[in-house]
């Protein structure tokens, strides 16, 4: 695989991963760490340790195209255990708001991205989650209808699914709130 | 001291028993909280996972009701939850633009002096040892008892300053004041994956899958928690493990909040530890003829 990048690009996106992360990808020192304690080493196509080394490098495609960023599941094992102190679990975050913003539309783990989105939908449009609004609507956008459907009679039974939601009163606030950081 | 409670949705949803269990033990205790009027969901993982500031401003809201209404500290009995409230209180103490964005997004004051604690640091350090002794009328001697803290109530530490974050105790120090047998085994800060739960599935029934059957090999009667979503992996998912490995498993898995108050000897009914998917009926039993 041959990669051209140029430095420009690199730099600009170095600086815009740096000061969303408050943190220095040079303080790195490619332990790996922090990948080997991450639960989802496993099913990633990079380690975390590459991703920042890639980040580093300016390799923005693949960075923002990869399952990894989608696949980590947030644990923060990564960021507790750098012997640097390095904000492993935040690049996490920061790349996938970038590429959401830049609405890079990958076509892997693409699920996991919906997921967020509906549940923030539900968020603004509620001010709170209704757990089976939110579950239908993310298994019609994903098509996935009859997945963890097994589930539910069991659930409705426990009285685990309820069948309203709550709304808030100052769901005005909460528009306000995602117009200004959306 | 003036408590304010943030239950989020889980606890008025699929986790119902957790909210019902609590409520049950701080009558008993004769402990009184307040719900923080008209609040809002947090943004849980989502916000932060492609949207920061939104993660921020989201928990905010809250943070500064609970403030402006006079309260000194906040029980946030869901981890997701607590972990969200102290990440933002965190970021506000920390990052003043952001801060004057959010206050200006809220239009209402905030000084980000309010305190938040999870379940545990509520038990512990609000409640107190003494207190919680004093009231166990059941003591649940020969009980095993593994405690399962996952990642959102011990990490990030420097956020959380919760514990040990690799091998915590303050769980295992309640369950022994129970009079049952805190497990000791190595997933208590295992990822159940969580976040992912409804879209990665089969990624999170393999690491659930690890931490229950490490649990098990370890002789537990059941296991306790302090987290929905935790919860909701190792109990709502368990048949489902269990046909994936082909192997039973059948660990009740029971909220903090249920165990205490089997041990002050309230009623199960009003523990509401029927709402579990794994049936507690043996484990239950068992303790009646303790
Ligand atoms: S643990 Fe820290 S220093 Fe080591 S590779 Fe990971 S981020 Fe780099
Ligand atoms: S936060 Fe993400 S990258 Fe870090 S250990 Fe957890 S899953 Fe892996």
């Amino acid at each position: 695989m041959k990669i051209v990048i140029n430095e420009q690009n690199r730099r600009n996106f170095v600086s815009q991963v740096e000061s969303m992360l408050h943190d220095k990808l040079s303080k790195c020192y490619q332990c790996g760490k922090c990948s080997a304690g991450c639960p989802v080493n496993f099913e990633m196509d990079y380690t975390p340790n590459q991703i920042i080394k890639m980040t580093e490098l300016g390799m923005e495609h693949t960075v923002l195209n990869s399952k990894t960023i989608w696949l980590c599941v947030s644990c923060n094992t990564c960021s507790t255990r750098c012997p640097k102190g390095f904000e492993v679990a935040e690049i996490m975050d920061v790349l996938r708001e970038i590429a959401e913003k830049r609405g890079i539309n990958s076509k892997v783990e693409k699920e996991i991205r919906m997921f967020h989105e509906v549940f923030l939908n539900n968020v603004k449009s509620n001010g709170r989650i209704f757990e089976l609004e939110l579950v239908g609507k993310y298994k019609l956008k994903t098509r996935h209808l009859f997945r963890d459907v097994f589930l539910a009679p069991k659930m409705i039974e426990k009285g685990k699914l309820k069948m309203h939601g709550e709304k808030i009163s100052d769901l005005n606030r909460i528009a306000k709130i995602f117009k200004d950081f959306e | 001291m003036k408590l304010a409670y943030y239950p989020g949705c889980s606890l008025k949803g699929t986790s119902f028993e957790y909210e019902v269990s609590l409520l049950k033990i701080l009558e008993v205790l004769n402990i009184e909280i307040k719900e923080i009027p008209d609040w809002n969901c947090c943004g849980a993982s989502a916000a932060h996972s492609i949207n920061h500031n939104l993660s921020v401003a989201l928990p905010a809201r809250n943070l500064a009701i609970a403030e402006n209404g006079g309260y000194e500290s906040i029980l946030a009995p869901c981890a997701a939850c607590s972990n969200r409230l102290k990440t933002a209180s965190y970021e506000l103490k920390t990052d003043d633009i952001l801060k004057d964005k959010v206050v200006n997004s809220l239009g209402m004051p905030y000084a980000a002096g309010i305190d938040i604690n999870n379940m545990l640091e509520f038990l512990s350090g609000v409640v107190g040892e003494d207190k919680i002794k004093s009231m166990v009328k059941k003591p649940l001697n020969g009980l095993k008892v593994a405690s399962y803290y996952g990642c959102l109530l011990v990490r990030p530490p420097k956020i959380m300053q919760f514990d040990d974050p690799e091998n915590p105790v303050l769980m295992d120090d309640l369950v022994a004041l129970t009079g049952a047998d805190p497990v000791d085994y190595s997933y208590k800060t295992e990822c159940c994956g969580a976040i992912n739960s409804l879209s990665n599935p089969d990624v999170v029934t393999t690491l659930t899958g690890n931490i229950l059957y490490d649990i098990k090999k370890h002789g537990a009667d059941l296991i306790v928690v302090a987290c929905p979503l935790c919860h909701s992996n190792l109990d709502v998912r368990q048949r489902e493990i269990e046909r994936k490995y082909g192997e039973k498993i059948g660990l009740p898995i029971l909220f903090v909040t249920e165990l205490l108050g089997l041990s002050f000897g309230i009623d199960p009914k009003d523990l509401a530890i029927d709402g579990h998917m794994v049936a507690a009926d043996k484990v239950l039993k068992k303790i009646k003829e303790l």
